[in-house]
């Protein structure tokens, strides 16, 4: 009774722990991400209007649109932090607290080359990302684990050595020069090699929008797939080797267990620790996309849209993916952290 | 398991797209492009994607041929007071926006006073700033009367496109993502999806240009490769643009036409010399003048010109495509070119004697040329904006070409902002390659070369030829259009023999068109614009 109650305060203390890490981290990035893009070179009232006959009105009034005629933080005359100079502003006016206070209301900004909010940008690509690099996750872990677990109990033969070698041969494949063969293809067999739909495709009735995006989406999958499964069936292969090496598997098969419980009751769960991180930090960078696919197959995904960004020093864009990427890592970590808990519970302890 | 499992998926993606049969009939032109436009608003739009969509879907004053010639769109007639102050243009009756209300010239008017009212338009009012008052007369009459008389009043019109008042009156002008987009031009917008389409639909009621087919949809490409591989495989009809590497393998498919020409919009790339007068050095403004001395001896400068081998520099950086440059004016702007202009040959003896006889002789025998009084090598710094493309391969020429007549490169690429920190008016560089887009009219590009423009940050050079800028605000209020050709003509003239920038090339267009699928695309005029509304209006499906 009283172990219990014990490992049920130490499994709140981590819990607690591990998302108060969290939290703290997400407010560490909104500040530094802030920063980042104030301390960069360039004037990014100019950075969307490359033509030198912008007049001064015209640029003093750009500064204005996006609230960059503000003091970053404030005005200082001196060191000192807190004694703000005569040319000081009252704080709540300041870049930096407005753009604080906007995150709270949801507002990430306006995008200085397309000049619609970005938290509507980010959505619509983030959608697309997710379909994609869902997809393409899934598949690739499903296949993955299930050649790893293959290879594994089939070790040392012929059939583990084809696996393995295709599993290495697909890791170590450059992205774009795999989704560019791919491309040629399938555009010669009759696959589109561009977009998410057919324009005109929304006024279809729903079930044949979902087969055009279907449709669209299968190369690019198909190249996600193929690069991140070898990753799953290596690591996959060489944990559960270790684990069919113990001794508490010999007992098991000792007590005359067939293949299937073995794999099943016993080496599974204890294989899967190491996959559950690989699977965790993967899933937290599945927002950042996967900017060489979306770009072979012009899919518009938000590792598109950063590149982009990038290009165009459309910092708001840029800004609010960062965030949108750190706070998906930190989630994604979140979740890793809490998966071990079930899968080890020994970790609580440490 | 892999293979039977993708084999599921694809054969339900299929039977999923199959069960409602393909998109709708009629001819829709396919475009592949590599961009998007930035926005639908024309006020706040940047890129040129956004102006191809306009030229489509809006109507404005004059319509710019593919000769550089203007043509009078939206009035049947104008006439033009004595002080050459006022323009009073007699609309057309009848014409329609796409939602059917009626386009006369309160909608003219309107626009006009919209696009000049809103300083932070990027560019539209740049084309507004001769304007004084713009009205509408009861009679469907606009009457602009203009600050100066100017020359060029078609070339300020053509960029304004016409909007409906009675929609924009009441929206927010920068906010506003003018989604539905109504114009009155020959096609209509359906649907746009950013980075991903641009489908519009014929307006065949169009008052001068009715398309003969039925629908256009620009695709985003944002790879070349597939860009080539979908006209290849037909998947679209035309692409607007494509690497000149790919140009070979086009060529080779029987269904494919290449084209190449000068665009609709001319660019050029251009080697910028520094050679600001330290009298002249805007220090007010920023200026730090740290150019190196010699490039400021047009001496220097013509043996440059003489030791850059411009045809090498076109075969490896354009593959042999672009036209040879001779002044900031390029050849797509038709009649203002100066194509009477003997350029520079490439004579690397002829150099090195033009600096041997000025007096930079390399006296320490390190290969490097000194000044005339034997300091400060002949050593240039050389910067060009990191996300050029081209820049790096033309540099590393340039420094293979002047190292043979003594001139030694520091080569450096320079975040773009850097650069024009670096650039103007601060002129702390020695040389850049950077580029230009040019007007339909020369007077931008000729602006640039003046004094005036030193302090501002537009001149890039410091080049200042008081008779050049005589000859500037002459042809700025010419209204004669020959006299102003010949003084144009002059004024390129004289910036060739100063030797004020070293131009390489003038970027080429390249284009490729289906010939299975549609015929008519304008491909003999001096410029290439495949995706104009003067090809547009005009291709008609294959029988």
């Amino acid at each position: 009774m009283r172990v219990k109650e014990e490992r049920k305060v130490k499994r709140f203390r981590y819990l607690a722990g591990k998302i108060g890490w969290a939290a703290f981290t997400v407010l560490f990035v909104l500040v530094l991400n802030f920063f980042l893009f104030r301390v960069l070179p360039g004037d990014p009232a100019r950075a969307g209007v490359h033509d030198p006959r912008l007049k001064k009105e015209a640029i003093e009034a750009l500064r204005a649109r996006y609230g960059l005629d503000k003091p970053v933080i404030n005005c200082f005359e001196t060191l000192n932090p807190i004694e703000v100079g005569s040319c000081g502003v009252n704080p709540l006016e300041t870049q930096f607290f407005i753009y604080v206070g906007n995150l709270f209301k949801g507002e990430f900004g306006i995008s200085y080359h397309t000049n619609r909010p970005v938290a509507e940008i980010l959505v619509e690509r983030l959608w697309n990302t997710i379909l994609l690099i869902g997809a393409g996750q899934i598949l690739s872990i499903i296949i993955g684990v299930l050649f790893g677990l293959f290879a594994a109990w089939k070790a040392r033969t012929s059939i583990d050595y084809a696996a393995l070698i295709t599993s290495l041969l697909a890791w170590s494949l450059p992205t774009f020069w795999l989704g560019i063969i791919l491309l040629f293809w399938g555009s010669n067999n009759g696959l589109p090699i561009g977009g998410k739909a057919l324009p005109g495709a929304s006024t279809y009735p729903l079930l044949q929008q979902w087969g055009d995006i279907a449709i669209h989406m299968f190369l690019p999958t198909l190249t996600y797939t193929i690069v991140y499964m070898g990753e799953y069936m290596l690591i996959m292969r060489s944990s559960l080797l270790d684990v069919l090496s113990e001794d508490y598997i010999l007992t098991a098969k000792a007590k005359g267990l067939s293949t299937f419980q073995i794999l099943k009751d016993h080496a599974l769960k204890n294989a899967m620790l190491p996959l559950v991180t690989v699977i965790a930090i993967n899933l937290g960078f599945t927002v950042a996309g996967a900017i060489q696919i979306e770009t072979v197959f012009s899919w518009p995904g938000l590792g598109g849209a950063i590149y982009e960004a990038v290009l165009r020093r459309d910092f708001p864009v840029l800004q609010g993916a960062f965030l949108l990427i750190a706070v998906s890592v930190i989630l994604a970590n979140l979740l890793a952290d809490l998966a071990y808990s079930y899968l080890d519970p020994r970790v609580q302890t440490v | 398991m892999k293979q039977k499992l993708l084999y599921v998926l694809i054969v339900a993606a299929f039977v999923l797209a199959a069960c409602g049969g393909g998109s709708g009939g009629g001819a829709t032109a396919r475009v592949g492009w590599a961009g998007s436009p930035d926005t639908l608003n024309p006020g706040t739009a940047v890129l040129s994607e956004a102006y191809i969509i306009f030229e489509l879907v809006y109507d404005s004053m004059y319509e710019l041929n593919l000769d550089g010639t203007f043509t009078l769109s939206l009035a049947d007639s104008v006439s033009v007071s004595d002080d050459n102050l006022t323009y009073t243009y007699k609309i057309k009756d009848g014409i329609k926006f796409h939602d059917g209300q009626p386009l006369t010239a309160e909608d003219i008017a309107f626009t006009y006073n919209f696009y000049r009212d809103n300083v932070d338009f990027p560019y539209m009012n740049g084309y507004t700033i001769y304007f004084d008052t713009i009205e509408a007369t009861p009679d469907n009459e606009v009457v602009i009367t203009l600050t100066e008389a100017i020359p060029n009043i078609d070339a300020q019109l053509v960029f304004l496109y016409v909007l409906p008042k009675h929609i924009w009156e009441s929206a927010d002008p920068i906010e506003f993502e003018n989604v539905e987009m109504i114009g009155s031009g020959p096609f209509k917008m359906v649907e746009y999806k950013q980075n991903e389409f641009v489908h519009l639909t014929a307006n065949k009621d169009h008052f001068r240009t009715p398309p003969k087919i039925s629908e256009v949809i620009f695709q985003t490409f944002a790879s070349n490769d597939a860009l080539v591989q979908a006209i290849k495989t037909g998947q679209v009809d035309m692409i607007t643009e494509m690497p000149a590497t790919a140009v070979e393998s086009l060529r080779g498919e029987s269904n494919v036409e290449v084209v190449v020409g000068a665009p609709f919009a001319p660019t050029v790339t251009d080697i910028i010399l520094n050679q600001v007068d330290p009298e002249n050095c805007p220090t007010a403004d920023g200026g730090i003048c740290s150019g190196h001395p010699a490039l400021r001896d047009r001496n220097v400068r013509l043996a440059m010109a003489h030791a850059t081998d411009k045809k090498k520099i076109i075969d490896v950086v354009q593959l042999g495509l672009a036209s040879p440059g001779m002044t900031l004016i390029p050849d797509g702007l038709g009649v203002w070119f100066n194509d009477g202009l003997a350029d520079y040959e490439y004579d690397v003896a002829k150099a090195n004697q033009i600096l041997d006889d000025a007096g930079y002789k390399d006296s320490d025998g390190d290969g490097v040329r000194e000044m005339p009084d034997g300091t400060n090598p002949l050593n240039f710094r050389l910067n060009w904006p990191s996300d050029s493309i081209d820049a790096p391969r033309t540099a590393e020429l340039l420094s293979e070409m002047w190292g043979e007549i003594g001139i030694e490169l520091q080569l450096q690429a320079v975040d773009p902002d850097a650069l024009t920190a670096q650039c103007c008016p601060a002129f702390d560089f020695d040389v850049m390659i950077w580029g230009w887009g040019s007007d339909p009219d020369p007077n931008l590009l000729l602006g640039v070369m003046t004094t005036d423009q030193i302090p501002t940050g537009s001149s890039e050079t410091g080049y200042s030829n008081p008779e050049f800028d005589d000859l500037f605000a002459q042809q700025a209020t010419e209204l004669d259009k020959d006299k102003r050709i010949a003084l144009v003509r002059q004024m390129q003239e004289i910036v060739h023999n100063d030797v004020v920038y070293i131009i390489p090339y003038y970027d080429p267009n390249i284009q490729a068109f289906r010939t299975d699928r549609f015929t008519g695309w304008i491909t003999d005029q001096p410029k290439v614009e495949l995706a104009d509304t003067t090809s547009l209006v005009v291709i008609e499906p294959v029988k």
